[in-house]
């Protein structure tokens, strides 16, 4: 049971930051760049996009910060 | 009449009052002078200059914690002899210290101490073996002594003998054996631990070594912090004051020039006195000019390179709180500051709404709790074992658990991983700061402390 939990913990912290990312990508689907001929965005549609974009690539860029601290971690940087 | 009885009264008076003015011998094997010589009090020379009845009174007051201490020796010492499980091999090869070693010669005896000085020496020399090229047969031949099978098997897994090599050239102190023999010795039952030097032990422990034990100064937070105890060491009851000759830190040598290389080998130890501000890049040659300086002259040390929870890399020097607190406990002024320049050389702290801070926390747990967690559960460790060492040592605090053995002094350290760009590869050749003995601008969260107590960065 022990190992259970701690199983379900790694797993969790690892999914940690995924989901700024998850969020992003959601946020960034639903709320596209305005095509030609459709009618321009309102500031909520625009703040919602800017939201997403924002977890989106600080979602990313704190994968890429566990990964380079794992790696120092592990005397490989 | 009256004359005779007179007479005789005064000598049947003069021998008792002679006999109650006597000195009381210095005499080492009894443990009131044993207690005497662990807390520094007073050595033969200065015991014979007492009076008396102070004489009478020392020993009266030492008397009933110096068998308690005796006793708890005693008591600790017994499995230290005996063969040791692997439970006992992973607390003793990493947790033992010279002043546990020191212990054993005063309240057992010399050859005792000896024999487990050798014991500790040979296991190990015998870890860092199995950690790099495995045990042969000879090897496990001179182990039976003192492994037990089992252990001597244990050792055998390269994954089991380099965690214990890390630990141990660490000091990490692994956990103790469910026995009560888990207690350390080096610390005074019953006296105030304040007054406790372990420089006052080092005669014994030197005279040990002109015998042929061998050096125990691989405990990395004995190396970390001053190399072998009894570097201060002067007459007992003497202060550092009286003892110390003042002279300043010698100067570097020029500024050397700016280096190009790509990435970064910085650290270093900066000490600030009322003299000025010296940097060093050997923590051997810090620690000499520390100990050289007058007691309350240290204004500022900044110890800078790797940290992990509870601990701190300065070059090859490992600093631990107690080793750390050992090396500055007389030396910083009152409010003074010891800034470890690590990550993670403070607890994690309260929740945050700072995202960074978060993810340096999830991975502080992965890091210093998951991983090392799930190598031992393959390694075959119990997980309540497991568990209790690594749940005790993640979050560790460092910062804190130093400014307890430093009073008065503000000691900081940080909450998460620190970002320090001066070490950035690219960024370390613009800057040339690949040899640099301080980190500069630092993006982490700072936590201080003063004796215990969370207190404002300076």
């Amino acid at each position: 049971m022990t190992d259970f939990n701690y199983i379900l913990e790694t797993i969790l912290l690892l999914a940690v930051p995924i989901v700024p990312v998850a969020a992003g990508v959601f946020l960034r689907g639903k709320f596209p760049p305005p095509a030609e001929g459709q009618p321009p965005r309102t500031g909520a549609q625009k703040a919602a996009r800017l939201a997403g974009n924002v977890l989106f690539w600080g979602g990313l860029a704190g994968i890429l910060f566990m990964i380079v601290v794992i790696l120092n971690f592990k005397g490989k940087i | 009449m009256k004359a005779i009885k007179l007479l005789a009264a005064l000598l049947v008076l003069t021998p008792a009052a002679a006999l109650a003015a006597d000195r009381v011998k210095w005499e080492p094997d009894r443990p009131e002078f044993k207690y005497f010589t662990e807390r520094g009090s007073y050595d033969e020379k200065s015991w014979a200059e007492l009076a008396p009845a102070e004489q009478e009174k020392a020993l009266e007051d030492a008397a009933e914690p110096a068998a308690a201490r005796q006793q708890a020796v005693a008591q600790a010492y017994r499995p230290m002899a005996a063969r040791w499980d692997t439970a006992q091999l992973r607390y003793y090869s990493s947790g033992l210290k010279n002043s546990d070693i020191n212990a054993v010669y005063l309240w057992v005896g010399k050859q005792e101490g000896h024999e487990l000085a050798h014991k500790l020496f040979t296991v190990r020399e015998a870890v860092n073996k199995a950690s790099v090229s495995g045990l042969g047969t000879e090897d496990e031949a001179a182990l039976g002594q003192y492994l037990t099978p089992e252990a001597i098997k244990d050792l055998h897994s390269m994954k089991f003998a380099s965690d214990l090599a890390r630990k141990q050239a660490a000091g990490i102190k692994d956990k103790g054996p469910a026995s009560g023999s888990s207690s350390k010795l080096g610390k005074l039952g019953g006296a105030s631990p304040s007054k406790l030097s372990a420089g006052k032990l080092s005669g014994l422990y030197d005279k040990a070594d002109q015998s042929g034990s061998p050096d125990m100064g691989t405990s990395a937070a004995v190396i970390g912090a001053g190399g072998k105890p009894g570097l201060q060491s002067g007459k007992p009851n003497a202060t550092a004051a009286r003892t110390i000759k003042y002279s300043a830190p010698e100067a570097l040598q020029g500024p050397a020039p700016k280096s190009k290389a790509w990435t970064s080998d910085a650290y270093g130890i900066t000490v600030e006195t009322a003299q000025g501000t010296q940097a060093y890049r050997k923590s051997s040659e810090a620690e000499a000019a520390i100990r050289k300086l007058p007691p309350g002259s240290v204004k500022k040390i900044i110890l800078y390179g790797h940290g992990s929870p509870g601990m701190q890399t300065v070059g090859d020097a490992v600093y631990d709180a107690d080793g750390t607190a050992a090396l500055l406990k007389d030396k910083m002024a009152q409010g003074g500051v010891i800034q470890f320049a690590g990550c993670n050389t403070s607890s994690i702290g309260g929740a945050t709404l700072n995202p960074a801070v978060g993810l340096s926390m999830v991975a502080r747990r992965l890091l210093y709790f998951s991983l090392p967690y799930f190598q031992d559960r393959a390694d075959g460790i119990p997980a309540a074992q497991a568990r209790e060492q690594w749940e005790k040592g993640w979050n560790a605090d460092l910062a804190r658990d130093t400014s307890l053995g430093v009073k008065g002094a503000v000691v900081c350290g940080y909450r998460t991983f620190g970002l320090v760009p001066g070490r950035l590869p690219g960024l370390t050749k613009l800057l040339g700061t690949q040899e640099a003995t301080s980190p500069g601008v630092v993006a982490g969260k700072k936590a201080c402390y003063q004796d215990g107590k969370e207190v404002p960065a300076p």
